[in-house]
């Protein structure tokens, strides 16, 4: 076997595109054996080896680039959370995507997707003007000087047609709480969350810029997100880029309203109904107790907790650009968070994000059992128990 | 002295409701005709020792028998003052705890070891200090670096005078080559300067320090607190006493011309570690081809560590030694690449913030066998190494430097092996394995059994590494730093503290005439009656410690202050005249002979357990606290070691129509667990020899069987004894029972 060649340049340049915290690696494995790669088959799952890819990154050496490792990782942040040194493994994934991307060679799959939100702001190629579709038939303020809250509706709510369901949904509640809110349209971009993730900083900053100046210029100050991701990066990435405004999460000012009295929700579910967490939502913000307060009211003594939850919440496989994945059946993620969810009894599935509901959907299909569990996305839930 | 014996028997502990305590006092009263017994309900209180007390007082009293609890409790409570002889009969955890109530076979077994104690107790005689003469308790230091320097301040701390001796001129040894200590302080990341200077200006300005350096041991002869030691300094003789000795010679790199696998000797720029501490010592760090400086550097650990071409074991120290030396080069240009090739990164307890830091540092770490330290060319080095982590051959850049990571090799496993006096013609073989005692010339002591300490493993001068450390196997001599093990800075100034408080202690105890460890502060010590001695020499071979010299006529010289007072000596003597005054063949022969043997018929059997007393004895009380149960036909006696014991009592049980016997010892071998090192083993070896016994008594030798036990296996022990006895019932009773 011809050795290979260890490069200080090559770890250089990685760390210098993301990668801060490979070196810190001890290489004990933790991360792999808690990757969610490791309860399903597939080549996938045999080749990509979390640990392996670090090892490769701090030693500059080449083999991570192959795409089915390099583009595995769906920054679900179990390793990360539990790492005991410490690494930032999602910033490490996302230096060495970086490196490759950044030379321009993103995978070929990638690159209508990454074009698209170049062109149209949104990664689903929907036209810029059809932002505002979703809003038929609802009277949706616009965001102006007097309002409170911007609504910012993820891009996959804007044109999904199955996810429209939510934007619209959290609107009604929002109404019936009474609450000031508006958005602005067609000159949102999306988050970039993804963007960035995929390895795509040129254009995750771009995609920033371009939302910091409206938001700021439109004078937003409080925004509220119906995507954990986008909750995620306005929080996380784009303060030290200049935008800081007061964001929060959808289930997080709902429960509030509820608790102010200003949001009554009836009970009236009489299904099973258990909660996914979504990474975004729990592990990477914090956010396990507010969607299940929300859930509880509507469905009282109806809901049922996956054995895998809160922290130890299973990825749907939809993050860091796995929701543009073709994947086998069998191999998906979300097929076991539909198995976990009959194995409770659950007869829904509820869950905080439009990209886990897309995921979990498809996985509840390619199992043949969308007879036995219907996957929601909650507003949906508390929009029809006003 | 008049001998007065009282007997108390506790009823409390459930010790009344099991047992007909009536019955049981007759047996003393009665038979043994026992002047003063007395029952009481809560014997170790107060009113219980008041009791005792007055019969002491009043009825002059002076050996006692008391039936109650183990042994192992209640020291204090039943403690009359040294001039009272005690013998505990361990009715509760061995009798009632482990067998049923208000049963005939648990009251004779009661009854039984009433008998044992009263047998002893007539026998015994309270211990006479051994008091020698001329008593020191200087402490003498051997070796003047880190360890040896550390343990002479600290003994003078303490209040001691020291004798520190130095091969070198300077005080200071390895320690003075060294530029920075590995990080001893928050935030634990950066090499720590250390005031050699200061540690030593302390001890060379202490009034209680007396330095010898360019010095050497040329003899020591003696025993703990009368060590007569010689030393050669420059041509010039003096001559100390001391009490105790702390062993501080430390070690030396292994011989790097060995690796020539990793290019030492083949390329000028492969060096080792304490060559590149030289240099960072010097302040001159150079390429030595060429003088240039160095501008890449790779660290190849256990370079010849954990090697079993080389040294099997891991030095323990190079993995940190290095992450410092690594950080000097980061410290100095933060963009340096270097490597460090490592089979398993060992840097403990805040060792590991180092690490990290280095790691945060950008230092390739690379798990592995280095496979090739080759020149690129250019005249600068690549290494080659199985990297682990990608499971792929990987090849380095080039760097300037290679410096390897060379183990440590103990000063004491420098000599040759000290051979043992051939026996004269006509004499028997030796029998029981020697010591491996290798000439190392550190102390060159005057005992029989060669000039140093046995070694261990790897010629380490260590004893039992988790259980007694700073311990060797010669009284009053305490190996501390890297002469007993591989060890770190920090650890070596521990080990020194540790081992110059082992040396205040043996000097305190021998002084009042007190055993050290582990029989700590046992005022008995055996003597021998010399008329009857054949001069066969055993007791100087089988004792563990080198406490018996010999004259030229083959008489033994005991060393009371040099003795352990674990009995071997008394186990191997076939003349039986070595004795202490609470515990000798004749005692232990007539606690066996006081066994009530019933008759064939009555189908009790009766199974004699020498049981030792560090461990087996403690399991047996198990048993009692746990309350499990195994057959009442034991007789259990314990046993200073296995090691005392003397074939003769197995004669003893034999013929007095005893069934079978068990012997309860502590693991032997590499691992052993024996207190007094080799008694277990010893008492393996005597086992032999019993089939000649039994043989001549036309006997079985699955009568006598023995166990290898360890304190944790208490849970065995019901299975061990209630196995042996129905072996013993299918082989049939025992033909000399009715004579």
């Amino acid at each position: 076997m011809e050795p290979k060649y260890v490069s200080a340049e090559m770890r250089d340049y990685i760390v210098s595109m993301g990668a801060e915290t490979v070196n810190w690696c001890m290489q004990c494995g933790l991360c792999t054996n808690l990757c969610p790669w490791r309860l399903v088959p597939g080549e996938t799952s045999e080749k990509f080896n979390i640990r392996h890819m670090q090892r490769l990154g701090q030693m500059g050496m080449e083999g991570f680039e192959d795409e089915t490792v390099l583009f595995a990782c769906s920054t679900c942040g179990m390793c990360q959370s539990n790492c005991p040194r410490g690494v930032k493994i999602i910033d490490n994934v996302r230096g060495m995507r970086a490196s490759i991307v950044g030379a321009g060679m993103a995978p070929a799959n990638l690159r209508p997707i990454l074009g698209s939100a170049h062109a149209n702001g949104n990664p689903w190629s929907g036209p810029r003007e059809k932002r505002t579709a979703w809003q038929e038939g609802l009277d949706v303020p616009t965001f102006g000087p007097d309002t409170e809250y911007f609504l910012f509706v993820c891009c996959h709510s804007c044109y999904d047609p199955r996810s429209t369901k939510v934007a619209r949904s959290i609107v009604k509640l929002l109404q019936a709480a009474g609450v000031s809110f508006g958005v602005i349209g067609q000159e949102e971009s999306c988050c970039g969350e993804s963007m960035r993730k995929l390895g795509d900083e040129e254009l995750f900053q771009k995609l920033a810029q371009s939302n910091i100046e409206l938001f700021n210029s439109k004078g937003v100050k409080k925004i509220i997100t119906t995507s954990p991701h986008c909750l995620w990066t306005f929080t996380q990435e784009y303060p030290e880029l200049g935008g800081e405004w007061e964001v929060i999460h959808y289930t997080e000012l709902l429960n509030q309203l509820v608790e102010e009295g200003k949001l009554s929700l009836k009970a009236g579910q009489g299904k099973k109904v258990a909660f996914h967490d979504p990474c975004y939502l729990g592990r990477h913000s914090g956010v396990y107790d507010p969607p299940r307060a929300l859930l509880e009211k509507v469905v009282p003594d109806g809901t049922v907790e996956l054995t895998r939850n809160r922290e130890s919440s299973l990825c749907c496989a939809g993050g860091g650009g796995r929701i543009w994945a073709e994947v086998p059946m069998g191999e998906r993620f979300g097929e076991l968070r539909v198995t976990d969810a009959l194995d409770q009894g659950a007869q829904v599935l509820a869950t905080a994000c439009p990209y886990c509901m897309n995921m979990l959907i498809d996985a509840c299909n390619s199992l043949g059992k969308e007879d036995d569990l219907e996957v929601v996305e909650l507003s949906e839930i508390l929009a029809d128990s006003l | 002295m008049e001998k007065k014996i009282g007997a108390y028997i506790c009823t409390g502990c459930g010790i009344g409701d099991a047992l007909d305590v009536a019955a049981l006092a007759k047996v003393a009263t009665g038979e043994y005709k026992v002047p003063v017994c007395r029952e009481h309900g809560f014997l170790c209180s107060e009113e219980g020792r008041a009791l005792i007390q007055a019969d002491v007082e009043q009825e002059g009293v002076n050996s006692l028998v008391i039936a109650a609890c183990s042994p192992r409790v209640m020291v204090d409570a039943f403690d009359f003052g040294p001039d009272k002889v005690v013998e505990r009969v361990n009715l509760r955890e061995q009798v009632v705890w482990s067998h049923p109530a208000e049963d005939e076979d648990t009251q004779m077994m009661a009854e039984d070891y009433l008998r044992m104690g009263i047998t002893k107790a007539k026998e015994m005689e309270p211990p006479v200090p051994y008091q020698g003469e001329n008593l020191s308790k200087r402490i003498l230091v051997v070796g003047g670096g880190l360890t040896g320097l550390t343990a002479a301040k600290e003994a003078a701390a303490a209040g001691y005078e020291v004798v520190l001796v130095e091969k070198s001129d300077e005080l200071g040894g390895y320690t003075r080559n060294v530029a920075k200590l590995p990080p001893l302080t928050p935030p634990y990341e950066e090499p720590t300067a250390f005031d050699l200077e200061g540690l030593v200006g302390e001890v060379t300005g202490s009034d209680k320090i007396t330095v010898y350096t360019g010095s050497q041991i040329e003899k020591i002869s003696g025993a703990p607190c009368m060590f007569d030691v010689s030393i050669q300094q420059n041509g010039s003789q003096a001559a100390e006493r001391v009490g105790a000795i702390v062993l501080a010679t430390g070690a030396v790199p292994y011989d790097a011309s060995k690796l020539e696998h990793l290019g030492f000797g083949k390329h000028p720029d492969v060096i080792t570690a304490d060559q590149l501490e030289g240099m960072f010592k010097a302040g001159e760090v150079k390429r030595p081809s060429n003088g240039q400086p160095v501008n890449g550097v790779a660290f190849i650990l256990c370079a010849g560590s954990r090697d079993p071409e080389h040294l099997p074991y891991c030095s323990a120290a190079c993995c940190v030694e290095s992450l410092k030396q690594a950080k000097y080069f980061k410290d100095a240009n933060p963009e340096m690449p270097v490597y460090i090739f490592y089979k398993d990164l060992r840097a403990h307890g805040t060792y590991e913030f180092l690490y990290k830091q280095l790691q945060k540092d950008g230092v390739f770490f690379v798990r592995g066998t280095v496979t090739g330290v080759d020149d690129d060319g250019s005249g600068a080095l690549a290494i080659s190494a199985e990297d682990v982590l990608t499971r792929a051959p990987i090849l380095s850049e080039s760097v300037d430097l290679v410096v390897l990571a060379t183990g440590m090799v103990s000063t004491a496993s420098l000599g040759k092996p000290y051979k043992a006096q051939e026996p004269k013609e006509g004499e028997e073989e030796v029998e029981v394995p020697a010591d491996t005692i290798l000439a190392s010339n550190l102390l060159n002591l005057e005992y029989r059994q060669g000039p140093e300490i046995p070694a261990l493993k790897y010629g380490f001068p260590d004893s039992h590494f988790i259980c007694f450390p700073y311990e060797s196997r010669r009284t009053g001599i305490y190996p501390a730093g890297t002469v007993r093990a591989p060890m770190d800075y920090s650890r070596a100034m521990d080990d020194a503290a540790g081992a110059a408080l082992k040396a205040i202690q043996c000097v305190e105890m021998t002084g009042q005439g007190k055993a050290v460890h582990p029989r700590a502060g046992d005022l008995s010590y055996p003597e021998f009656f010399m008329q009857r001695c054949t001069q066969c020499k055993r007791c100087t071979e089988e004792c563990p410690f080198g406490a018996i010299n010999e004259d030229e006529k083959a008489n033994p010289l005991p060393n009371p202050t040099r003795c352990r007072r674990c009995g071997v000596c008394m186990g191997a003597c076939p003349e039986r005249i070595i004795s202490f005054k609470n515990y000798s063949v004749g005692m232990i022969g007539n606690m066996i002979k006081n066994i009530e043997v019933p008759e064939e018929d009555e189908e009790k059997p009766r199974i004699l357990v020498l049981a030792c007393e560090n461990d087996a004895y403690p399991a047996l009380d198990m048993v009692g606290i746990r309350r499990a149960q195994y057959n009442p036909w034991v007789r259990v006696i314990p046993v200073r070691c296995l090691g005392s014991m003397n074939l003769v009592w197995i004669a003893d049980a034999l013929s007095s129509g005893i069934d079978g016997i068990l012997l309860l010892g502590c693991k032997h071998g590499d691992d052993y667990q024996c207190h007094f090192v080799k008694g277990s083993e010893l008492a393996n070896i005597r086992m032999s020899k019993i089939k000649e016994t039994l043989d001549r008594l036309v006997l079985e030798s699955e009568r006598v069987r023995f166990e290898q036990l360890s304190i944790t296996d208490y849970g065995k022990l019901p299975e061990i004894l209630d196995d042996f006895a129905s072996d013993l019932e299918d082989l049939g009773p025992n033909p000399y029972k009715d004579f």
